[in-house]
């Protein structure tokens, strides 16, 4: 069964990209408009640091870093959820979620890898760059081991980001409409490119549980850089590297309970 | 004009019919605009001053409840979005067998919708952040009557951006690149995060003279008695005029638009 699902997974995403680049001028287009819209965002805080020096402790190029982190993690994990998880309301206001579930194939598998989005490559050229210049800027004596955190940290938070996206989407199995939640989530993850200790304790405690994006951005980076991290102190570094298994875990218990849940909506 | 009031009564009577949706859009506002306050304070906090640049850290904080709960009542992904699918569904082409105007519907539309969210987001969330934080009145009566006259500025203006850019989509045959774009430049230069006064120059010069800046600086910076009247005046009509330009061009390309329609299904 593993086998035959590892055969048919490169099959569902190579027949997804060469539709995604079937109109190639309108997809780099796409991309461009998306580099332009992340790069206002960081210019706008470039302006903000530019006669303000520092937020919350921390630098220009520190927050260049942890800009540079969230956008990479972000866009990793929903290459491989978003698009496919939030039109997964849609699929079951038809009825058509009902045809994947008679296939002899892992609905969820189906639906991430047979949409798997290859429009991130805009946030990718953008932050790969961005974090280049970044980590060669920031007043920190780089190691073998702190350079393996950052990349162990990167893969976390990608898979975390990943499990919150399959998690909400799978709600939709429930509730048939889902997609309103996806408001929230990008409400907090637009905070998360800000250092963590400048928000009240409210919002500090959401972003580290129910709405744990902050171990996406400013807990790994922050650890790295030994900066403080409210609430979770020196646990930051572990619990940024665990978040991310251990939420993966979460949502495969939680897409299970969804699916038996799920009795279809459609006709 | 009754259709197109029914259209805006059924774009805010639609959107109400999900209450989960109306208490999630309530909390991720709130939650938006008290982190945009939390910047503020954490700016103003790493310089150790109250007051920068002849600002108070009260007044950014006003500006920073403004711009996020009043000036974010309008959605241009929204309008650019609907004009998007209805050129890939080809529901378009109705428009033109109908006696009615394509783009005085999505104005009412918007209108509906610009309803809803001042009913649903505007209101709740300043209602409970000034309560928190304390708002700052405007700075004088005048000055509180004429934010009024600019925010119904903000939310034509808005409204004829989105427009103009979605109708691009005719020539371009995707929405979402012009989606994008367009929030680009309001990000940076309509003064949403941060007002033109800390902006370096001469881009500071340069964003006060681009029409983005009357989306949002220019009726905060009203509001907190930050222009003369005379200056309130010239920036008023200058607005207006900003307005009536991209009337002009939503017009005309609409115009345009009509002709290159081209319906591939039965």
């Amino acid at each position: 069964m593993l086998i035959h699902h590892l055969r048919v997974l490169p099959l569902l995403v190579r027949m997804h990209v060469r539709s995604q680049m079937e109109y190639r001028g309108a997809f780099w287009l796409d991309r461009l408009a998306q580099i332009l819209s992340y790069g206002s965002v960081f210019a706008t805080i470039g302006i903000l640091l530019a006669r303000f020096d520092t937020l919350g402790g921390w630098t220009w190029p520190e927050l260049a870093l942890l800009f540079s982190f969230q956008l990479l993690a972000y866009s990793l994990g929903a290459a491989m959820s978003f698009v496919q998880l939030r039109d997964l309301e849609e699929l079951v206001r038809l009825g058509t979620f009902d045809t994947l579930l008679v296939k002899p194939f892992s609905p969820w598998a189906y639906l991430v890898f047979s949409g798997l989005n290859i429009g991130y490559a805009g946030h990718v050229i953008l932050a790969v760059p961005l974090m280049g210049w970044a980590v060669q800027s920031v007043d920190f004596a780089w190691s073998v081991w702190s350079a393996s955190f950052l990349i162990a940290a990167l893969l976390s938070a990608t898979l975390l980001t990943a499990a919150l996206i399959t998690m909400i989407g799978a709600t939709a199995l429930i509730w048939v409409r889902s997609n309103h939640l996806f408001s929230i989530f990008f409400g907090f993850w637009e905070l998360t490119r800000y250092p963590l200790n400048i928000f009240p304790g409210g919002i500090q405690t959401i972003l580290i549980t129910a709405v744990p994006l902050a171990l996406t951005s400013s807990v790994p980076v922050g650890a790295l850089l030994g900066k403080p991290i409210p609430i979770l102190g020196d646990w930051a570094g572990p619990v940024a590297l665990l978040a991310g298994p251990i939420w993966v875990l979460i949502s495969i218990a939680y897409w299970r309970y969804a699916t038996g849940k799920y009795q279809g909506a459609g006709g | 004009m009754s259709a197109y009031f029914a259209f805006a009564r059924s774009s805010f009577h639609s959107q109400l019919a999900y209450r989960n949706e109306v208490w999630a859009n309530i909390f991720g506002k709130l939650v938006q605009v008290f982190a945009r306050v939390a910047i503020w304070q954490a700016a103003y906090a790493g310089i150790g001053g109250i007051v920068v640049d002849g600002v108070s850290l009260q007044q950014m904080v006003t500006y920073a409840l403004l711009g996020g709960a009043v000036m974010g009542a309008t959605r241009p992904e929204r309008i650019i979005g609907e004009i998007g699918r209805s050129l890939k569904t080809g529901d378009i082409a109705v428009w033109l067998l109908k006696p009615l105007s394509y783009p005085l519907y999505l104005f009412a539309n918007e209108c509906g919708s610009f309803g809803y969210r001042l009913m649903t987001q505007v209101i709740p969330t300043i209602a409970f952040t000034a309560l928190f934080y304390g708002m700052l009145p405007p700075a004088t009566l005048f000055d509180g009557l004429m934010f009024i006259a600019f925010w119904a500025l903000s939310f034509t203006l808005l409204f004829l951006m989105s427009a103009l850019f979605g109708l691009i989509a005719f020539w371009l045959m995707t929405s979402f690149s012009l989606d994008w774009i367009l929030g680009a430049l309001l990000q940076l230069f309509s003064g949403l995060l941060i007002p033109f006064w800390f902006f370096p120059e001469p881009l500071a010069t340069i964003a006060r003279h681009l029409p983005f800046a009357w989306v949002v600086y220019y009726p905060n910076a009203v509001y907190l008695g930050r222009l003369s009247a005379a200056d309130v005046w010239l920036h008023l009509g200058l607005g207006l005029a900003w307005a009536a330009l991209f009337l002009a061009g939503v017009l005309w390309l609409w115009r345009c638009a009509s002709t290159r329609i081209i319906v591939q299904g039965g």
